[in-house]
């Protein structure tokens, strides 16, 4: 903050009298409020719940930390967890690529760019429930698009869903599909935004376009990828429309994600208090890797 | 030569993204007949009744209702309670630096992955005799957009220098006429942007319809859209047809503010 904002805040206010001094925390209030009852009261109610055992809808007992001991023990909640890893680690390594290697193609075709844009927009303002039914409507084995040009070609029906390792890399397609654009427009952002004189000093020099990229482009635009990165890791760690619509977890647990297993015991099995230990420990894994991530980027920009 | 490879790189990534969505509306206008047994790839005759069928056998009707009350009403009071507050944190240093205190704390808030909280909010919900409303979901839902247009609001308000204010109070405005004659329209960009993500999140959000709604009376589209996914026996027509009629509005919307969406899309996410 500038010497002249600062005096200038402290200049307005000396002029608040009486209800003027009350102005600021009248408008902090409702933001304020809002979140606590709607945000805050509920996390403290659902720590409350995640100690208790719960059957049928009821609070039958209060147990303590059990129902986080008994995830600790519960090899479907690690089994959903290596899932969910997995997915997590496939699905931004390879939108990081895609949307790395599309954007430096596009950077220097900005005209060109403009309608395509719009194109690539589509798969992520789309709702993911929605991108979910399209997956099914590629994948299945009957009617689906990809049987229908195999079959066309000459070819038999495509399974995807109904194997297990198939499944799997057909959900992270799916991810990769919807979120490259994303991944895509935040890096051309960063890549257009680098200063030119360096590239301009390493065509000078003869380098080439692989050691000009390895020498300049990746290590200019090392603070966008880093968040680019952490954004998507932390989203994709609690995706759950699209594989509640493709595959609900399965064939057996092969593409339940924590947050498939989370719901299905909240929702469809009733353990509320299990379920509450579950989604309390998911968002301390996600609120961790954030912060870290946060000092990581904060110290990438002072460096 | 390589301008060319870069065209077609671009052109191959344009086709990647329309394709799936141009075969889940080809597939929306064929007959169930045809989709199952003649295996074309474009519908030989084009039909509407897939999606007259959503409107009269199902409730599509009352999802669109819903959705648009939803989101306009939980988008319209995010926007007034976060913008006041985000306000508030810019320009005023309060005893014990509370406005420093509520921004962090409302950065937690954001940070906070939701499904943390659908169980208590369920448990809540369902005591309050809440089931089922509108009102469970416009609550849940502008808590959620508060935190983020109060942290991208104050940004924006950062950069609007205060002298503006100060002259237009000494010309005699009161601060709240300042704030809305001089501050509002600089800060235009930063709501118009927030809104826009604001918009595209809450109607998209699945988590929270799906567990507070039961009945057409207040499910939204994307509930709606996937209660017509079947595991066994799927009617692909109806479902790839309510693919569509569930995704029109925010794709269309996306269209609509198509100028600034970009801005809006890629602050919203980094902010």
């Amino acid at each position: 903050m500038t010497a002249s904002t600062r005096n200038g805040v402290t200049r307005l206010r000396r002029q608040g009298e009486g209800l003027d001094r009350a102005l600021p925390y009248l408008l902090l209030a409702p933001a304020l409020l809002l979140v606590l009852a709607v945000v805050v009261y509920p996390l403290y109610d659902g720590f409350r719940t995640s100690t208790q055992f719960w059957r049928f809808g009821r609070a039958l007992e209060d147990v303590g930390l059990d129902n986080y001991r008994q995830a600790w023990n519960d090899p479907q909640f690690r089994s959903s967890l290596w899932v969910t890893l997995r997915f997590v680690f496939f699905s931004v390594a390879c939108e990081t690529v895609l949307g790395l290697g599309l954007a430096l193609l596009c950077a220097r075709e900005l005209r060109f760019i403009r309608w395509a844009r719009t194109a690539l927009i589509v798969p992520m303002v789309i709702t993911p429930v929605v991108v979910g039914i399209v997956f099914r409507l590629l994948y299945a084995s009957d009617t689906g698009l990809l049987s229908t040009v195999s079959q066309s070609l000459g070819g038999g029906q495509v399974q995807v869903l109904s194997d297990p390792s198939r499944a799997f890399v057909g959900l992270v397609a799916l991810d990769v599909w919807e979120w490259t654009p994303l991944m895509f427009l935040i890096l051309l952002a960063g890549i257009q935004s680098l200063p030119v004189e360096p590239f301009e000093a390493a065509r000078v020099d003869g380098a080439g376009a692989w050691r000009t990229f390895l020498d300049h482009t990746l290590p200019m635009l090392r603070p966008v990828l880093i968040v680019a990165i952490v954004l998507r890791t932390i989203d994709a760690f609690t995706t759950f429309d699209q594989v509640y619509v493709l595959t609900h977890g399965g064939p057996g647990t092969s593409t339940e994600l924590i947050s498939i297993y989370g719901f299905d015991t909240f929702f469809k099995f009733q353990q509320f208090g299990y379920a509450a230990a579950m989604l309390l420990m998911v968002a301390l894994v996600v609120m961790a890797v954030s912060f870290l991530a946060a000092r990581l980027i904060r110290r990438q920009a002072t460096a | 030569m390589r301008s060319v490879l870069h065209r077609l790189a671009i052109v191959l990534a344009v086709v990647w993204s329309l394709v799936p969505i141009g075969w889940m509306i080809a597939t929306s206008l064929k007959s169930n007949r045809e989709i199952t047994q003649d295996g074309t790839l474009l519908p030989a005759t084009a039909t509407f009744e897939n999606y007259r069928s959503l409107f009269t056998y199902r409730a599509f009707g009352s999802y669109l209702t819903n959705s648009l009350v939803v989101t306009v009403l939980s988008v319209g009071v995010s926007l007034v309670v976060g913008t006041l507050g985000a306000y508030a944190i810019a320009r005023f240093r309060l005893v014990w630096g509370v406005e420093r205190r509520v921004a962090v704390f409302l950065l937690l808030a954001r940070i906070l992955p939701p499904v943390v909280i659908v169980v208590p909010a369920f448990l809540i919900v369902e005591q309050a005799g809440l089931l089922d409303t509108w009102w469970s979901l416009v609550l849940l839902y502008s808590a959620f957009n508060v935190s983020f247009v109060v942290w991208m609001m104050e940004s924006f308000f950062r950069e609007i220098p205060v002298d503006l204010e100060e002259a237009a109070m000494v010309d005699g405005d009161s601060r709240l006429t300042a704030f809305r004659r001089i501050v509002l329209p600089l800060a235009a960009p930063g709501l118009v942007a927030s809104a826009i993500f604001a918009v595209i999140v809450t109607y998209n959000e699945f988590l929270f319809a799906l567990v507070l709604t039961t009945t057409p009376r207040a499910q939204t589209m994307p509930v709606g859209a996937a209660t017509l996914i079947g595991r066994i026996d799927i009617d692909w027509g109806a479902m790839s047809a309510a693919g569509v009629i569930g995704a029109a509005p925010i794709v269309l919307f996306a269209l609509l503010v198509q100028r600034h969406l970009v801005r809006g899309l890629t602050l919203g996410a980094v902010k």
